[in-house]
């Protein structure tokens, strides 16, 4: 983990290895950047929901890829809002395409994880990477 | 981080007491255990969320799947959750109108 604090903006870096073991961890880090960030316990758990499901799709992504490049999350608290983005090597997903519901009608997971993802915090955006993968910003307004 | 999974035989049901996170790490082994379940033939199942402290997408991925299976034998999945963040969850994503939500084991296998 590197940490730069300056007066006003804090930025943390995080990397782990594409693989779901590793998804507990950083929520355990996030939640505590969210907590000594001085965000209520509210938005402490949305926000370790919405990370969370970021990383598990970004694990999801490389292992359709069958990559093994690490999945970065950067963490910048400013003054007025929070930003996270979870980035990835992984297969590149077009959001807008992917089904809403299976064969029997049920929401698909990808569907399900979206809705949480644009419900929990306050912007959600996905993009293709250059060079491959997938960003999902995060904002979140104090 | 360990799922804890202990399954009881009460009556008809099969009661599914998980302990600790549901995620993209150990959703698999939900998965598993509720495929073992109806596989052996217990049709109605019932899972108890009271022990746990972290849901995601990949977790309600695998309780669709079991209320799929459950239903091509014409048998229920019902849900017991009192826990305000986890049924946030279900609201969220809308599985509050797919699984039937109780508050207590006794009021999901109708003792």
């Amino acid at each position: 983990m590197q940490q730069r604090a300056r007066s006003s903006v804090a930025l943390v870096r995080l990397e782990i290895p594409p693989r779901s073991p590793y998804v507990g961890v950083v929520r355990l880090a996030i939640s505590s950047l969210a907590r000594s960030a001085g965000l209520d316990e509210e938005k402490v758990d949305d926000i370790k929901i919405a990370v969370s499901e970021a990383c598990a799709n970004a694990v999801l992504n490389n292992e359709e890829a069958s990559t093994d490049a690490p999945v970065t999350i950067s963490w910048e608290d400013s003054d007025g809002s929070v930003r996270i983005e979870v980035a990835d090597r992984g297969a590149t997903v077009d959001s807008s395409a992917s089904a809403d519901v299976d064969t029997q009608g049920f929401s698909t997971r990808a569907v399900m994880s979206f809705a949480l993802l644009k419900s929990l915090v306050d912007d959600c955006e996905f993009q293709p990477r250059d060079g491959g993968g997938m960003t999902t910003r995060l904002l979140i307004n104090r | 981080m360990e799922l804890g999974l202990d399954v009881q035989k009460t009556g008809s049901h099969a009661v599914v007491d998980v302990k600790g996170e549901i995620d993209v790490y150990t959703a698999p082994k939900l998965r598993e255990k509720l495929i073992e379940l109806v596989s052996e033939g217990s049709y109605d199942v019932v899972v108890n969320l009271e022990g746990v402290d972290f849901l995601d997408s990949t977790g309600l991925g695998v309780l669709v799947g079991a209320l799929k299976r459950v239903k091509a034998h014409d048998g229920s999945l019902s849900l017991v959750c009192t826990q305000d963040k986890i049924l946030k969850i279900f609201k969220i994503t809308g599985l509050t109108k797919v699984f039937p939500i109780h508050e207590t084991v006794d009021a999901a296998t109708g003792a």
